[in-house]
């Protein structure tokens, strides 16, 4: 086996509860987004555009769709000789074996997979991420910098950075400090969850972190701050692009619309370092004759006969005639019949709103649950004229 | 095993297109937002199970194999069978129109002789359709047919010339097989063939043994010479079939999807029409942009005013643009306070601020590829 310099271990297994009913069937790296992507489709384009061609997807939570989506990866190109996506899910040994406890077990579970490839490097990705990185400038920066670690950072708005891990550096770039989601942040530095290791360190850290019965075995909160405590060389590379967490219902509705900004579309789907999808094979959208739509995303093989305003309408899916859809998100196959009022709502994969529904209603209520937001399930139906104001979680049939 | 492999005559050309086959053989000619004309029989077979097909190219087959690469988006990148591109012969000028030359397959002999399958299925790809070949290798199974050929009905005779039609038997044997145009019985209408058949691999290859040195022969008319000595099926295909033979025949097949029956009938989610996958972006519809009654693909970006039209992928509607009654193939840009009408715009042409372009309703006016206006 030809030595790698850089592989890709691809963090995929977490329930991604904080989605709510939208996880209830599939993994959030599953998740669609913007009209006609998977969450995880960013991550793994990025790894293409950055030539890193060996990448170990590690599932765990519900994750049929997203290994089939995945399949050997040649949607992204990474179906290569000598490399190539690998989905790695939890496995069982003669005396061990369990599932993945957190991050960092769920890569040190996978050093036999690693050390197949005997890269120099390793790089550490979320698959929750929205964002259009190169991680071979990462990479050249780690190794300009001759660090043991360097950790990917974005500066975000103070009152946000408690969400974060956040780190404290000095003019080299050099992190002093490191703190996993603090309650008072000493720096809006955050840690976007991309971590480039150089692979002897990484290997003694999981190995120490393993046997540290005190531990939740989590990059952020364990394994950094103890290498650095170690005085080990850490580094932040300071991203600037865009880059959004998905992991909320809130910031996952955020982020759609986002994709409604012109100069936000125009930059992810740039020609040269465009975002790849396994998508389905459909015909082209028909719109029709009474068709309205304004300041809108539409995905192929969509039927559109109602009016759409400010919304994200992924593949495959039907509006019938006479429906209003506003600033809402429907996600792939989904169905929305006649002389239904849709508002601020994400639709489920295969949901069907029945006719003349009213979703998504404004309320008396000063702050309704979830900014507002209601979510309804996959695979969900929704009988004729039900009513449903905003803010709620659909999560089961209303027939 | 299968029992039949696919043959794909894509070298045929016409000068009845006008400037949109000056550069590409008519299967390489974009279709209906997102396809080329080769994807619908491609797909035909891919999705009738068909692992081994051969495409015949033309000389000039760039664009056509820029399409289909290693045949990857149709799944025929295999290790059994797969894509197999023949190339056609290199005539003199003129002889483009030629739709199944036996010299195409005496000079792809090999293909035909290394192959198991019992039978060949053989298309030509200047028509539109999505047809399960099953029912057709059945029948031709069943009834110990040489030849089962597909034909349709129609109460009129087609347009353009080079039509055959079919006379069948009560039984449904083909007994002649012509150009002619003198009118059937009454009350009976017209049947003419596909250009699909499906013919013993064996007969095939005998056929070539026999008449392959022969220049400039088509292999239908060897068939329709020799009839009487064969067993000739007809197949009744019921389904959508749109011929485009000319630019009016390429316009109304194309503006024939805003049906949603047609659009049905070929589009058909179990049997999808495959197509080289580009990884666009979904389309953008701007605060200003209005679109009716059209057929619109991915990548869009629409500021504008478009209605009953098809627009192929990454066109630019800018604003203040009115497109009615168009069809626009792929990267063209149509710039602010621009009028539209009637037209077909070949890919990459850029239409500039303020222009006015309209081609009467029923013979659209055709812009060449790359035409900045």
């Amino acid at each position: 086996m030809r030595k790698k310099e850089c592989i890709a271990m691809l963090l995929a297994g977490g329930q991604g509860s904080r989605l709510g009913c939208l996880t209830r069937n599939i993994a959030k790296p599953a998740v669609s987004f913007g009209g006609k992507y998977r969450i995880i489709d960013f991550s793994l384009s990025n790894c293409t555009h950055s030539n890193i061609d060996t990448v170990g997807v590690l599932t765990q939570y519900k994750p049929f769709v997203l290994n089939s989506y995945i399949g050997m990866g040649s949607a992204w190109d990474l179906n290569c000789l000598n490399g190539g996506v690998h989905i790695l899910p939890p496995y069982m040994g003669e005396e061990e074996g369990s599932w993945y406890k957190g991050t960092a077990n769920a890569v040190f579970q996978n050093l036999a997979f690693i050390n197949f490839y005997n890269p120099e490097y390793i790089l550490i990705l979320s698959g929750d991420h929205i964002y259009q990185m190169d991680y071979y400038e990462m990479l050249t920066f780690h190794k300009e910098k001759n660090a043991e670690v360097t950790i990917s950072a974005i500066q975000v708005p103070w009152e946000e950075a408690s969400r974060f891990g956040v780190m404290l550096v000095d003019d080299s770039g050099r992190i002093k400090e490191f703190v996993e989601k603090p309650l008072y942040p000493p720096s809006n530095l955050a840690s976007m969850g991309i971590y480039i290791f150089n692979w002897e360190v990484l290997k003694t850290a999981l190995i120490e972190d393993e046997v540290d019965p005190h531990s939740d075995h989590d990059f952020g909160k364990n394994v950094l701050p103890r290498l650095l405590k170690q005085g080990k060389r850490l580094y932040a590379f300071l991203f600037q692009g865009y880059w959004r967490d998905v992991g909320t219902i809130e910031s996952y509705y955020k982020a759609n619309m986002e994709v409604l900004q012109e100069k936000r579309t125009a930059k992810f789907f740039e020609q040269k370092r465009r975002i790849f999808s396994n998508e389905e094979i459909l015909a082209p959208q028909y719109i029709g004759e009474k068709a309205k739509i304004h300041n809108s995303i539409i995905g192929n093989g969509c039927t559109i006969l109602g009016e759409v305003y400010d919304s994200v309408i992924s593949a495959g899916v039907y509006v019938g005639e006479g429906s209003i859809i506003r600033d809402s998100i429907l996600l792939p196959n989904s169905e929305v019949q006649e002389g239904v009022r849709l508002r601020k709502t994400i639709l489920g994969e295969n949901a069907r709103i029945c006719s003349h529904c009213s979703i998504g209603d404004k309320t008396q209520e000063p702050f309704p649950p979830q900014e507002g937001i209601t979510v309804i399930g996959d695979h969900l139906q929704i009988r004729a004229g039900t009513i449903i104001p905003e803010g709620r979680n659909v999560t089961q049939d209303l027939l | 095993m299968n029992s039949a492999i696919g043959i794909i005559f894509s070298n045929m050309n016409s000068g009845a297109l006008q400037g949109l086959t000056q550069e590409r053989p008519i299967a390489a000619l974009p279709f209906g937002g997102r396809y080329r004309l080769l994807d619908f029989a491609l797909s035909s077979m891919v999705n009738s199970v068909i692992h081994t097909v051969g495409v015949i190219t033309p000389p000039h087959y760039r664009s056509l194999l820029d399409h289909l690469g290693a045949g990857k988006d149709w799944s025929l990148d295999r290790k059994s069978g797969g894509l197999f591109i023949l190339p056609g012969v290199i005539h003199s000028l003129g002889q483009y129109n030629m739709r199944f030359s036996l010299k195409d397959l005496v000079l792809n002999r090999e293909f035909l002789e290394k192959d198991f399958a019992r039978q060949v299925i053989i298309s030509s790809s200047d028509q539109v359709y999505n047809m399960d070949f099953h029912p057709l290798l059945k029948q031709q199974e069943e009834t110990g047919a040489d030849l089962t050929l597909v034909y349709k009905q129609s109460p009129e005779p087609l347009t353009g010339e080079d039509n055959l039609y079919l006379r069948l038997d009560g039984s449904g044997r083909v007994a002649a097989m012509a150009k002619t145009k003198t009118k059937p019985e009454p009350g009976v209408s017209w049947s003419y063939f596909c250009n699909i058949f499906v013919i013993r691999r064996e007969l095939l290859l005998q056929i070539l043994d026999s008449f392959g040195s022969i220049e400039n022969l088509e292999l239908t008319e060897v068939l329709a010479q020799y009839l009487s000595e064969l067993r000739v099926w007809g197949y009744h295909f019921g389904g959508y079939i749109g011929r485009i033979g000319s630019v009016k025949d390429y316009f109304y097949n194309n503006m024939a999807l805003l049906q949603e029956e047609i659009r049905g009938d070929l589009f058909k989610s179990t049997r999808p029409i495959r197509t080289k996958i580009r990884d666009n972006p979904p389309t953008r519809y701007g605060s200003k942009a209005q679109v009716k009654n059209s057929l619109i693909s991915s990548g869009c970006v629409i500021e504008g005013v478009v209605e009953n039209s098809i627009l192929s992928r990454g066109v630019v509607v800018e604003e203040g643009c009115m497109v009615n009654n168009c069809v626009i193939m792929s990267k063209c840009l149509l710039g602010r306070n621009t009028v539209l009408e009637n037209l077909i715009l070949d890919k990459f042409v850029a239409v500039q601020e303020g222009s006015v372009l309209k081609g009467r309703p029923n013979q659209p006016m055709v812009i060449s590829k790359k035409a900045v206006i």
